[in-house]
């Protein structure tokens, strides 16, 4: 499922930067428009190409979780917005008009904020990902950015990333000195889910497969069962994604585990309806959630956290099983008890970051 | 100055089929053909000789039509020099339009739809919608523009103001048989706008999980039989098919609900004291309303109320099955 570009649209202030060099050296047959500045979400309806601009804002920014849900203290490294993989629920459709990959050139002035905001807060730990406006390993064996990012990661005290993705491109990864400061994760779905609602993404076996072979070149591992979709049948579905995940990979090595079920904002519904009108996603009955998106009814959140968590905890009691934006009451119905009387989420996640 | 002559014509001469450039929708209004009938043609109708020597309608397409059913002929009109060219016959036809009434929702979709032959979408929401009172949206002028592919019945009475437009735009994407189904089934029961939206989106949901059509739904034998007890009044059967409906969209919500209520009603709470669950049963808050006079009504129901919430049942309430 390699993204390959129909045509490059690249401003020309970064004509110089190391990254399209790269690229245009990966691509030498790929026609090249080159421009003065983009506009900040230009109309690319068919997504086909790929756009390299100098980004103008802030690379490194907090989660956006919201009072009313527990929030896991994630940080953002936005490096690309957009992504390819066309999964019929992706959040990105409502946030992006267009539906080109948009790449920031200007890599050593993400990793000059980044380290000027690693060194302004020494004594916290910071989970930091790429993977929240794109798939983080999409793109990276056409512009090995792993390359720029595990190194310097390996370098900081404090700092983890986590690589999040769909894809199976972990070829890069197999000779990097990581020191254990990178975690690869995985989004996981039953394969009749992947087949129908993650059609571009890599098959589950492809995934568990590159899981396998980061955890031989010593990587830790972390997955994320998000969205959890229900659908007829679900239970067995998830069960089995268990057994395969576990006959691939050695628990000991996962970092976290999240749970999360589907939430959108409602703006995105429409959009799913016209661009997937034969989705099943939206069979399910939605309710508004507090922060506004519309989520499953809290009873079936609670039946599939509850029922997931005793999998995974069956199979090895020490895993880290969290859920992504949840209340309290969710927690401790699901769970048994709050993320609070364990130290907040952010803690527990900054202690398994961290061993 | 627009370059145009009188002349008399013959009904013959009129190219009735163009409708180029005709944005009226609606029945003729008695008044005008009283008004044609006592003190004659006050203004004169507007056409354009076409290149077949037809004459195409610009303004006053009514009138015309009146002054035909009394047999007033020739008439005298005013005709427009053939330079002038197409959009610029529309735009005269719109502006003369709006300058002396407001358009009905048809024939603001009409405008949009006409218009956007000639001028760039951009244009088209820039100039026509504050024209036409409308909010300048690329959405809304789309939706605008599916309006005039719905049925007769169904513009008949968003022009007459007896259906919304927003009930248009949301029948515009569906089969033309579901949205005739859609038309009749609001035609006999009382729903509000918003309610006659939030049944279309449910029933069209219901549909697709289920795999049925909307028609299929509205038809069903449950929705009949409530839709048929014409013993009942017409606002208390539409609210039960409304439930019905928001309860088979949302039946693990529903579910709850009647739980909630079950259980609310056996846990005895005093009179004038009521549990209120949180919105969707989501969060943790929920909330105790007092009704009382004076503070001694309010202390006991205080006390029986302490009672009660330490019960094992009260707790129950509040969680899952
Ligand atoms: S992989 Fe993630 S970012 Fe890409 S389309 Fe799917 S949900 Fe969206």
């Amino acid at each position: 499922m390699r993204y390959l570009p129909q045509r490059l649209v690249i401003e020309k202030e970064v004509a110089d930067s190391p990254l399209v060099k790269r690229i245009l050296a990966t691509l030498p047959d790929t026609p090249v428009d080159w421009v003065d500045q983009l506009k900040e979400d230009e109309d690319g309806e068919n997504g086909s190409f790929l756009e390299i601009v100098k980004f103008r804002g802030r690379f490194i920014k907090p989660c956006p979780g919201t009072r009313f849900y527990n929030c896991c203290g994630y940080q953002i490294l936005n490096l690309g917005i957009q992504c390819s993989l066309g999964c019929t629920y992706c959040i990105l459709q409502a946030y992006f008009t267009s539906r080109n990959v948009r790449l920031f050139a200007n890599l050593d002035e993400a990793i000059q904020q980044l380290t000027e905001h690693l060194n302004n807060s020494r004594r916290e730990i910071h989970r930091i990902g790429t993977g929240e406006f794109t798939d983080s390993l999409l793109l990276d064996p056409l512009i090995h950015l792993s390359e720029n990012l595990v190194p310097f990661f390996a370098a900081q005290p404090n700092a983890i990333l986590e690589l999040k993705t769909k894809t199976a491109q972990v070829d890069l990864l197999e000779k990097m000195d990581h020191r254990g400061h990178t975690i690869v994760a995985w989004s996981l779905n039953p394969p009749q889910v992947i087949a129908a609602e993650e059609s571009g993404a890599a098959p589950l076996e492809a995934r568990l497969e590159a899981a396998q072979r980061c955890q031989e070149w010593g990587y830790r591992v972390a997955f994320h069962f998000d969205p959890l979709l229900a659908y007829p049948g679900w239970q067995q579905g998830y069960q089995e994604v268990v057994d395969r995940l576990f006959s691939a990979v050695e628990p000991g090595g996962i970092a976290w585990i999240s749970l999360g079920t589907l939430r959108f904002m409602p703006s995105l519904k429409t959009v799913i309806q016209q661009r997937y009108p034969n989705t099943s996603i939206l069979d399910e009955e939605f309710i508004p959630g507090l922060d506004g998106k519309l989520r499953y009814f809290r009873d079936l959140r609670v039946e599939m956290y509850a029922y997931l968590n005793e999998l995974l905890l069956g199979i090895h009691k020490d895993l880290c099983v969290y859920l992504c934006m949840e209340s309290d009451d969710v927690w401790r119905e699901a769970f048994g008890f709050t993320p609070a009387e364990r130290g907040g989420l952010s803690a527990m996640l900054d202690r398994r970051a961290l061993s | 100055m627009v370059e145009k002559e009188s002349y008399s014509i013959q009904f013959e001469e009129v190219d009735w089929n163009d409708t180029s450039c005709l944005i009226t929708y609606g029945p003729l209004p008695d008044k005008l053909i009283l008004s044609i009938q006592t003190v004659g043609l006050i203004q004169k109708p507007l056409l354009q000789r076409k290149s077949d020597g037809l004459l195409r309608i610009i303004c006053g397409s009514r009138r015309l039509a009146v002054c035909q059913q009394l047999g007033l002929e020739p008439l005298s009109c005013e005709v427009l020099s053939t330079a002038i060219s197409p959009v610029a016959s529309l735009r005269m036809a719109i502006y003369d339009n709006i300058a002396q009434r407001a358009l009905n929702p048809v024939e603001k979709s009409l405008v949009l739809t006409k218009m956007a032959q000639h001028l760039d979408q951009a244009q088209l929401v820039q100039e026509f919608m504050p024209l036409l009172d409308l909010e300048p949206s690329d959405t809304l002028c789309g939706r605008y523009k599916k309006l005039p592919a719905l049925e007769e019945p169904i513009l008949d009475a968003i022009a007459r103001g007896t259906l919304h437009e927003r009930i248009g735009f949301a029948l515009s994407p569906l089969e033309q048989g579901d949205r005739l189904a859609f038309f009749n089934f609001f035609q006999d029961l009382p729903f509000s706008v918003s309610v006659q939206e939030e049944l279309v989106e449910a029933v069209v949901e219901i549909g697709r999980r289920d795999n049925l059509t909307p028609t299929q739904i509205l038809d069903s034998e449950e929705v009949n039989d409530l839709r048929r007890a014409h013993k009942r009044p017409a606002r208390q059967r539409a609210q039960q098919i409304r439930k019905q409906l928001q309860a088979r969209r949302a039946p693990r919500l529903t579910a709850r609900k009647e739980r909630f209520a079950g259980e609310a009603r056996d846990l005895g709470l005093p009179s004038g004291v009521r549990l209120i669950p949180p919105p969707y049963f989501e969060g943790p808050k929920w909330s105790l309303e007092f009704t009382f006079a004076g503070a001694e009504e309010l202390a006991v129901r205080l006390r029986n109320v302490a009672r009660l919430a330490e019960q094992a049942r009260f707790q129950r309430i509040m969680e899952r099955e």
